[in-house]
C-alpha cells in the first residue's frame, strides 16, 4: 500500500501551497489590519484543506473551526474594539532594519531550504492504516488521553493564567460607589449647569447619529453634545454639510418666494 | 601519610601533619575575630574597640612566638607542618582541601607582620586618637593583618588568592578611610585598576597550574614540575610575576604606590613597607619550584627587579613630598628583593633576609615621616622642613637609624642584607652577573643620595624653612615607644639574625645544596664607598648649601624624575590613547561609564561595551533582528562546518 | 510510523508519588485562583501570602517524603523524576519559597510595595491614586508566581519536546504579566512585559520550528526516541537533525538571556518589579537550565560533536559581550542583568563538558547564583530615593558609610558574582570549569579561558561598585535604605548564609549535586 500521494492531491497542493504561503505573507505584509486578518483566514483554511485531502478529516475540520471560526472572530472583535481604520506607522527609523532583516531572512530561508532540501525522505506514514483500524478521530483521541494526558491537562493552566492576566491587565474595578441618574440630575441641579440636560446629539431631523454635534442657535456644533469617547477617536463628523445643505434649502425657499 | 612525605622529601622540606601547626589557625582567627566584633558591634565597641584590636594583634603575635619557639626546638627537617583545616571541595576530579603550613618561611612573616601590625596598632592609637570614627580603621587593620596572615599561611595558591584579595580589599578600605580629597578618587582608581592587572596574572597562573597539575597547593605544584614543560613553567612563572609585579608595585605596574600614599601614615607603614607589597616577594619565592623549572621566567623576575630598583632610585631623587620619597624608595628596595628572588637558590634567603629588614626599617621610618607630619600640621613638602632634629629628638633619632639602615652601613640592618645582594648578583657571573651586579651597586649608591637627601632636608639643614606659625612638637609615647622599638630592629635585626644563620634556617624550604658563603670584601669595600659618595654628595648639596623653597627648574632627568619618569605619560602614551582613540573611533553613545583614567585597557573594553550599548537600542524589532543574527550565524557556522 | 494503536483505551500510568511536588504546587495555584474570587478584599493579601508558602512548604515536603524515594519515568514518558528533575525541582521551590517572600515585602504599607495596586489603571491616573489609597493589592501576583513554578517543575523533568513546549509557556506566561505590574515607573515596566512577551513568542516560534524538524527527523518528539533515532537513522536524514537540534537549543538559551538572544534581559530585568527580576534571574534560569541539561544530555548528547561548537560559540559571546557589556551600565538592575548574562556563559561552559561532574557544577552553580542573586535583588529593592528605587549607581555612592551593614552585605555578594574565593561564587565557577578543563576537550579550556578573562572583567565591575559604596564621598540627598521586614530578612540571610556556606564547605551540595547527575531514561 503505496501511501505517496496522488495526481490529485499533488495538483491541489501546488495550486493552494503558493496561496497559502501569499496568505501568510499577506499577513505580514498588509497595511491593514483587516486584511492582515483576512490573509491569516486564508492560510488557515488552507491548511485545513490540506489535512483533508491527506485524510486527516477531523484534523482538517478542527483547524478550520478553531483558526477560521474562533481565533478569527477574537482578532476581529479586537479589530472593531480598535477601530477597522486605525493602523500602526510603517515608517522604519532605524537604519539598515529592514534590510538586515531582509538579508537575515533570506539567509534563514536559505540555509534551511540547504538543509532541508539535502535530505532524502523516506516514504510517508500517512493516516491509512490508522483510519482503516480504528479511525484517526479515536486514535487522536487515545493520544490525547493517553500518552499526552499530561500536557492536555497541564495546558489548562495556560488557560487559567491567561484568564487571570486578562483580568489583571485589563478589568478596572469601580473604586467607590458610581452616580446613578438621581445623582447626576441633583448635581446639575445644584451646581446649576445643564440643568435640563446636556443637548443630544444630531442635527434637526436631516441627521441625528452620535456622531454629529448638535448646533447651537447661532449655528456652531457643541461638542457637549457628543460622546467623550467619540472625540478622542476622533470619530466626530462635522455637521457642516448638513448646515450648508439646510442653508441651501433655505435660499431655494428664499429665492422661489421671492420668484 | 608515609608516601606523602616521601613525595615531598624530594623538594627538601617535609610537611608533617599536625604538630605545632596545630594552633596556627589561631593566629589568623584572633585580628579576625577583633575584625568581626569591631565591624559588627558598631558603636557599642567605640570605646573598647581600638585597644580590643591592638590587643588581639599582640595576642596573635604570642602565637606566633610560641610556635616560633617550639620550631626552634625541632630539628631543621621538622620544622615545617602542615595542618588542614577543612576540605574544601571534597568531590570531583578536582579536589580541593584548605590548610595551613607553617614552615621556616611563613613564620619569618608570620612574625614579622604580628609585631610590626601590632606595633603599629600601638601607634595608630596616638595617630587617630582624635579621630572619630576609630573602631572602622582599628577593625580594617586587623582585617589586613588577618589577611595577611592567610595569605602567608595558605598551604595552596588558591588560598593564598583569598589572602590576595583580601589584603588588596583591606587595604582600599584603609587608603579610603580618608576620602575627603577629591583628587584621591582618581588615585584610588589607578591603585584599583592596576591591582586587577595583577590579580588577573594571578588568577590566571592558578588556572593553568590547575590545567597543567591537576592540583594547586604548594606540595602537590613542587612535585609536578619535573613533569612539565618548560612552555607551561615558563607561562605559569611570567603570570606569577605579573601578579606579582601588580601587589609589589614593579615595574611595569608600578604607578599605583606614589598615589597610595594618601591614606593614613600608619597604613602606608604597614602595607606599603613591611606587609602587603612584599606579598609579590613572597610569591616568588614561594613559586621558587616553578621559576627554577623556567629560566627565562626566573630572568625576568631578576630584570623586573633591576628595572625597578633603579627606577625607584631615580624618582626618589626629585620627590619633595617625604612619603612619595619613602614610597619610591619602597619601590626600589622591593625591587632588590625581586631581583634576588630571580637569582635562583643562592638569592631567595637574602630576598627575605632583607624583606625583614626592610620591613622593620621602613616602617619605622613611615612612622617618623608620621610624626613629623603629625608636628608640622600634616605638611609632607620637605622643602618646608629643615632642622627639626632640635624640636622632635626622638623622632629625629629613631628615623636615623632607619636612615642608616637603609643605606647599609655596618653594623646597621640594611648592611647586613643588602650587601649580600648585591654580592649574590655579582657571584652569578657573566654578563647577566656583571650587569645585575652593577645595577644593585648603583642603585645602592643613588639610594644613599636620596634617603640622605630625604634625611637632611627634613631634619638638618642650613635654616629652618618652615611656613609661619609651625611650632613642631614630638609626638605622644604611643607613637613615639612603636618608633623606638622600630629602630632597635633596624639598628640590630640584621647583625641578629646574620649572626644566627637565618640562611641556614630558611634554606630547607628551598632543598638544593647548601651555598657556602664567604664574604667578598674588596666589594664590600666599593659598596661602601659608592655609598659615601651617594651621602657626601647629599650633605653637600641639602645640608651645606641652602634649600630652595620651592622646587628649581632642575636638568631634564630631574624633571623626568619628578615626573615619575613620566610613568604616566607613558602608560598613556602606550596603553590609553591608543585606547581612547579606539573608544572614539567605535564609540556612538556616551563614553561616561569608563574611567579613563582608569588605563588603557579599561578604555578598550568600556569603548566596546559602548559600540555593544548600541544594538541595545530599546526597539523589539532591532532585538529580534539581532536574535535572529545569532540564529543565522550558528546555523551557518554549523553549516560551514558540517 | 504507524504506531499498532490498541483497540482498547489504555489510560497511562501515572505515577503520583513522583509528581506529586507539582499537583501541590497547581493545586495551590487554583485554590489561590478561587481566594481571588471570593474572599473579601481586605483579606486576599495575607490569605494568599500564607496559601502561597504553605502550597510551596507542602510541595518541598512532597518532593522529599514520596517524590525523592519514587525516581521514574512517568505519564507515559512525559516525565522523568529522576536525579537532576528533583534537585532542580528542589532548587525552584526554594527559589518559589524565597521569591514570595521578597514579593510579599510590604515595607510598612498596606500592599505588597513592588506590585502597582491595579494593573489596569493607566499609569499616573487618578485611578491608580484611588486604588493606592484603597491599599488595594494585586495578590493574583502570588497565584501567577504559584503557576509559573509550576511550569518551571515540568520544565526541568520535561521528557519530550511537547511537554517542554507546553512547560515554557507555562512558566513564561506568567512572567511575563508579573513583569508588567511594578508599581514605580510604571510605562518601564510595561514595555519590559511587552518586549518580553513578543521576543518570548519569537524563540517559542524557533523552538516550535526546531521540534517539529526533530520530530521529522526521528518521528517521536520523545527524547529518548530522538536519541536513538540519531543513533540508527542513515545519515541522509542529518538535514533535519542539525537544524532542529540548534532550533530547538536557541529557543531554550533565549530563556537563560545566552547572546546573542540576551536582548530582553536587560530592559525586562529593569522594568520588571524587582522581587520578580529576582524570581526571573534565579529561577527562570535554573529551569531552563534543566531543559538545556536534559535535551543535551538525553536527547541530543549523542550527535553533540555536529552542534556543540555552535553552543560553545554562543556560550564565548556570552561571557564576553555579557561582562563587556556590564562595563558601562549604570543602573543596578541592568548592571545585574549583564551580569546574569555572563553568569549563563559560565554555566554553558560546564554544561559544555559532557561529563557527570558538569551536570553536577551546573546544578551547583544554578543554586549559588540563585540564591545569591534573590538576596542581591531583595537588596536593591530596599534602597530608596524619595520613595522609588534609586536603582542609578550614583545614588548608591557612599552607601557603605550611611548603611555599613546592607552594602556589606551587598559588597559580599558582589565578591561572590566575582568568583573570589571563600564565596559560593567561586566554588561554583570552580565547579563548572574543572569539568570543562577535565573533560571539554580544547574548545574547553578555551572558554575556560575566555571566562576567566571575562570574570575578570566583571570582577573589576563588581569592585568599582564596592569602590563606590566605600570610598565615594556620598553625594548630600536623602538616598536611604528601608528597614526590611521578616520577609525580606530571611531572603537576605539565607542568600548571604549560602554565599559563605558554599564557599567555605560546598563539600555537602557538590556531593549531593554530583549524586543527582544520572538522568533516567
Amino acid at each position: 500500500m503505496s501511501n505517496a500521494p496522488g495526481t490529485g492531491e499533488a495538483v491541489l497542493f501546488w495550486i493552494l501551497g503558493p496561496l497559502a504561503v501569499l496568505g501568510s505573507l499577506g499577513l505580514i505584509f498588509a497595511k491593514k489590519a483587516v486584511h492582515a486578518a483576512l490573509g491569516m483566514a486564508l492560510t488557515m483554511i488552507i491548511l485545513g484543506i490540506f489535512y483533508i485531502a491527506q485524510d486527516a478529516h477531523f484534523l482538517g475540520v478542527i483547524q478550520v473551526f478553531v483558526y477560521t471560526g474562533a481565533v478569527m472572530m477574537l482578532f476581529l472583535f479586537v479589530l472593531m474594539l480598535v477601530g477597522v481604520d486605525s493602523s500602526d506607522g510603517l515608517l522604519e527609523t532605524l537604519k539598515g532594519q529592514r534590510l538586515a532583516t531582509a538579508v537575515l531572512v533570506l539567509g534563514l530561508g536559505g540555509l534551511l531550504t540547504a538543509a532541508l532540501g539535502s535530505v532524502t525522505y523516506p516514504e510517508p506514514a500517512g493516516v491509512k492504516s490508522i483510519n482503516e483500524e480504528t479511525g484517526n478521530v479515536s486514535a487522536m483521541a487515545e493520544l490525547i488521553f493517553g500518552r499526552y494526558v499530561w500536557v492536555f491537562e497541564v495546558t489548562s493552566a495556560l488557560l487559567i493564567t491567561a484568564a487571570l492576566g486578562a483580568m489583571v491587565l485589563a478589568h478596572r474595578e469601580r473604586l467607590g460607589k458610581g452616580r446613578n441618574q438621581r445623582d447626576w440630575s441633583k448635581r446639575r441641579v445644584l451646581r446649576g449647569e445643564y440643568v435640563a440636560g446636556l443637548p443630544a446629539p444630531g442635527v434637526y431631523a436631516r441627521h441625528n447619529a452620535v456622531d454629529t454635534p448638535a448646533l447651537l442657535p447661532d449655528g456652531t456644533p457643541t461638542p457637549l453634545s457628543v460622546s467623550r469617547v467619540l472625540t478622542a477617536r476622533d470619530q466626530v463628523t462635522t455637521p457642516e454639510r448638513y448646515v450648508e445643505a439646510e442653508d441651501r434649502i433655505a435660499g431655494q425657499i428664499e429665492e422661489d418666494s421671492s420668484r | 601519610m608515609h608516601t606523602l612525605i616521601q613525595s615531598l622529601a624530594t623538594e627538601g622540606a617535609a610537611a608533617t601533619e599536625g604538630g605545632h601547626a596545630a594552633y596556627a589557625w589561631l593566629l589568623i582567627a584572633l585580628p579576625a575575630l577583633g575584625a568581626a566584633i569591631l565591624l559588627l558591634g558598631g558603636k557599642r565597641t567605640n570605646k573598647f574597640g581600638p585597644a580590643l584590636a591592638t590587643g588581639l594583634s599582640w595576642a596573635s603575635f604570642a602565637v606566633g612566638a610560641v610556635i616560633f619557639v617550639t620550631m626552634l626546638g625541632l630539628g631543621a627537617e621538622e620544622r615545617a607542618a602542615h595542618a588542614e583545616l577543612w576540605n574544601w571541595i571534597p568531590a570531583g576530579q578536582f579536589q580541593l582541601s584548605a590548610g595551613l603550613l607553617v614552615d621556616q618561611l611563613s613564620m619569618s612573616f608570620v612574625l614579622l607582620i604580628t609585631f610590626v601590625g601590632s606595633l603599629i596598632h600601638v601607634y595608630s592609637l596616638g595617630y587617630m586618637e582624635h579621630d572619630p570614627d576609630k573602631r572602622r580603621f582599628f577593625a580594617y587593620l586587623n582585617l589586613f593583618v588577618a589577611s595577611m596572615l592567610v595569605l602567608v599561611l595558605a598551604d595552596s595558591y588558591l588560598l593564598l588568592f583569598v589572602g590576595w584579595e583580601g589584603v588588596g580589599l583591606a587595604s582600599y578600605l584603609l587608603i579610603g578611610f580618608w576620602n575627603h580629597n577629591p583628587a584621591y578618587a582618581t588615585a584610588a582608581n589607578k591603585a584599583f585598576f592596576v591591582n586587577r592587572v595583577g590579580d588577573l596574572g594571578l588568577s590566571i597562573a592558578i588556572m593553568m597550574m590547575f590545567a597543567t597539575f591537576g592540583k594547586v597547593d604548594f606540595a602537590s605544584v613542587n612535585a609536578g614540575v619535573d613533569g612539565a614543560s618548560t612552555t607551561q613553567l615558563t607561562a605559569i612563572g611570567l603570570l606569577l610575576l605579573v601578579g606579582a609585579c601588580g601587589k609589589s608595585a614593579q615595574f611595569p605596574l608600578q604607578s599605583w604606590l606614589g598615589d597610595a600614599m594618601a591614606g593614613p601614615t600608619p597604613v602606608s607603614a604597614l602595607i606599603h613597607a613591611a606587609t602587603m607589597v612584599t606579598a609579590g616577594v613572597y610569591l616568588v619565592v614561594r613559586s621558587h619550584a616553578i621559576f627554577e623549572g623556567a629560566p627565562n621566567a626566573q630572568l625576568a623576575v631578576a630584570i623586573v627587579g633591576a628595572i625597578t630598583l633603579l627606577y625607584g632610585a631615580i624618582v626618589g631623587c626629585a620627590k619633595d613630598d617625604i612619603k612619595k620619597a619613602l614610597a619610591a624608595s619602597t619601590m626600589s628596595q622591593i625591587g632588590y628583593m625581586m631581583l634576588a628572588a630571580g637569582l635562583g637558590p643562592i638569592g631567595y634567603a637574602f630576598a627575605i633576609f632583607h624583606l625583614l629588614t626592610h620591613g622593620f626599617f621602613k616602617a619605622g621610618m613611615f612612622l617618623g615621616a608620621g610624626s613629623v607630619m603629625h608636628g608640622m600640621n600634616d605638611q609632607v613638602d620637605m622643602r618646608r622642613f629643615g632642622r627639626l632634629s632640635g624640636a622632635m629628638k626622638v623622632t629625629w633619632v629613631t628615623f636615623g637609624l632607619g636612615w642608616l639602615a637603609i643605606l647599609g652601613i655596618p653594623p646597621f640592618a640594611g648592611f647586613w642584607s643588602k650587601d649580600k645582594i648585591i654580592e649574590s648578583a655579582f657571584a652569578v657571573g657573566g654578563t647577566r652577573g656583571w650587569i645585575l651586579g652593577l645595577a644593585t651597586l648603583i642603585g645602592a649608591g643613588i639610594t644613599a643620595f636620596y634617603m640622605s637627601r630625604l634625611f637632611f632636608m627634613t631634619f638638618h639643614g642650613k635654616e629652618k624653612r618652615w611656613t609661619d606659625g609651625q611650632h613642631p612638637h614630638e609626638s605622644p609615647a604611643t607613637m613615639t615607644v612603636p618608633m623606638i622599638v622600630l629602630s632597635i630592629g633596624s639598628g640590630l635585626l640584621g647583625m641578629i639574625l646574620a649572626f644566627a644563620g637565618f640562611a641556614q634556617w630558611l634554606h630547607p624550604v628551598f632543598g638544593g645544596e647548601e651555598h657556602e658563603e664567604h664574604t667578598n670584601w674588596p666589594l664590600m669595600a666599593i659598596t661602601l664607598l659608592v655609598v659615601a659618595a651617594g651621602l657626601l654628595l647629599a650633605y653637600w648639596r641639602y645640608w651645606r648649601e641652602e634649600v630652595p623653597k620651592r622646587a628649581p627648574e632642575g636638568n631634564l632627568l630631574t624633571q623626568a624624575a619628578r615626573a615619575d619618569l613620566y610613568q604616566d605619560a607613558i602608560n598613556e602614551g602606550l596603553f590609553m590613547r591608543p585606547g581612547i582613540h579606539l573608544t572614539r573611533a567605535l564609540v556612538f553613545t556616551d563614553t561616561k561609564g569608563v574611567d579613563a583614567t582608569a588605563g588603557g585597557l579599561a578604555a578598550t573594553i568600556g569603548g566596546f561595551s559602548s559600540r555593544l550599548r548600541r544594538l541595545q537600542n530599546g526597539y523589539v524589532r532591532s532585538y529580534a533582528l539581532t536574535m535572529l543574527t545569532g540564529v543565522v550565524a550558528v546555523l551557518g557556522v554549523l553549516w560551514v562546518m558540517n | 510510523m504507524s504506531a499498532a494503536v490498541p483497540a482498547v483505551f489504555e489510560a497511562v500510568k501515572v505515577d503520583y508519588a513522583a509528581i506529586a511536588p507539582m499537583l501541590v504546587v497547581v493545586g495551590g495555584a487554583l485554590i489561590g485562583v478561587l481566594v481571588e474570587a471570593v474572599a473579601p478584599r481586605s483579606t486576599r493579601y495575607g490569605a494568599q501570602l500564607v496559601l502561597t508558602l504553605a502550597t510551596i512548604a507542602a510541595a518541598l515536603v512532597a518532593l522529599f517524603v514520596w517524590a525523592v524515594p519514587h525516581k521514574a519515568v512517568t505519564l507515559g514518558q512525559s516525565l522523568a523524576i529522576d536525579g537532576p528533575a528533583l534537585f532542580l525541582q528542589a532548587t525552584l521551590l526554594v527559589f518559589g519559597l524565597l521569591g514570595v517572600l521578597a514579593m510579599s515585602e510590604r515595607f510598612g504599607g498596606k500592599s505588597a510595595d513592588a506590585f502597582t495596586p491595579m494593573g489596569a489603571s493607566s499609569p499616573g491616573s487618578p485611578q491608580e491614586a484611588a486604588a493606592t489609597r484603597a491599599g488595594f493589592a494585586t495578590s493574583e501576583v502570588f497565584p501567577l508566581a504559584l503557576f509559573s513554578l509550576f511550569g518551571m517543575l515540568i520544565f526541568v523533568a520535561a521528557n519530550d519536546l511537547i511537554t517542554m513546549f507546553v512547560a515554557l509557556e507555562v512558566l513564561s506566561l506568567p512572567l511575563y504579566i508579573l513583569t508588567g505590574l511594578a508599581r514605580r515607573r510604571r510605562l518601564l515596566s510595561q514595555e519590559a512585559s511587552l518586549k518580553y512577551f513578543l521576543l518570548g513568542a519569537f524563540s517559542s516560534a524557533f523552538f516550535l520550528f526546531g521540534a517539529a524538524l526533530l520530530y521529522g527527523f526521528s518521528g517521536s518528539s520523545d527524547l529518548k526516541l530522538i536519541a536513538r533515532a540519531i543513533t540508527t537513522n542513515s545519515s541522509q536524514m542529518n538535514g533535519l537533525l542539525l537544524p532542529g537540534a540548534i532550533l530547538v537549543l536557541i529557543g531554550l538559551l533565549f530563556k537563560v538571556g545566552a547572546v546573542p538572544f540576551h536582548s530582553w534581559t536587560p530592559d525586562a530585568y529593569q522594568g520588571a518589579p524587582t522581587p520578580i527580576t529576582g524570581f526571573m534571574a534565579a529561577a527562570t534560569k535554573a529551569a531552563a537550565f534543566g531543559a538545556i541539561l536534559r535535551i543535551a544530555y538525553v536527547g541530543l548528547e549523542v550527535s553533540r560533536w555536529d552542534w556543540r561548537v555552535g553552543v560553545g560559540l554562543i556560550a564565548a559571546a556570552t561571557m564576553i559581550v555579557g561582562a563587556v557589556l556590564s562595563v558601562t551600565q549604570t543602573d543596578v538592575k541592568r548592571l545585574l542583568a549583564y551580569s546574569s548574562v555572563a553568569h549563563a556563559g559560565f554555566i554553558l561552559v560546564g554544561l559544555l563538558s559532557f561529563d557527570g561532574n558538569g551536570i553536577a557544577g551546573v546544578m551547583f552553580y544554578l543554586v549559588a547564583y540563585g540564591l545569591a542573586t534573590l538576596a542581591a535583588f531583595a537588596i536593591v529593592a530596599m534602597i530608596r530615593q524619595g520613595g522609588s528605587e534609586a536603582t542609578h549607581l550614583s545614588q548608591w555612592a557612599g552607601l557603605g558609610r550611611k548603611h555599613p551593614v546592607v552594602a556589606g552585605i551587598f559588597g559580599l555578594l558582589l565578591l561572590a558574582f566575582a568568583g573570589i574565593p571563600l564565596t559560593s561564587g567561586f566554588t561554583s565557577k570552580f565547579a563548572v570549569f574543572a569539568p570543562a578543563i577535565h573533560s571539554g576537550g580544547t574548545m574547553g579550556v578555551l572558554l575556560v579561558v575566555i571566562g576567566v578573562l571575562a570574570s575578570a572583567v566583571t570582577a573589576y565591575v563588581y569592585f568599582r561598585i564596592i569602590v563606590l559604596m566605600y570610598f565615594t564621598q556620598a553625594p548630600e540627598d536623602d538616598v536611604v535604605a528601608l528597614t526590611p521586614s521578616v520577609a525580606t530578612t530571611i531572603v537576605v540571610t539565607v542568600g548571604v548564609l549560602a554565599t559563605l556556606l558554599l564557599g567555605i564547605v560546598p563539600g555537602l551540595l557538590l556531593q549531593l549535586a554530583q549524586d543527582a547527575s544520572t538522568f533516567l531514561l
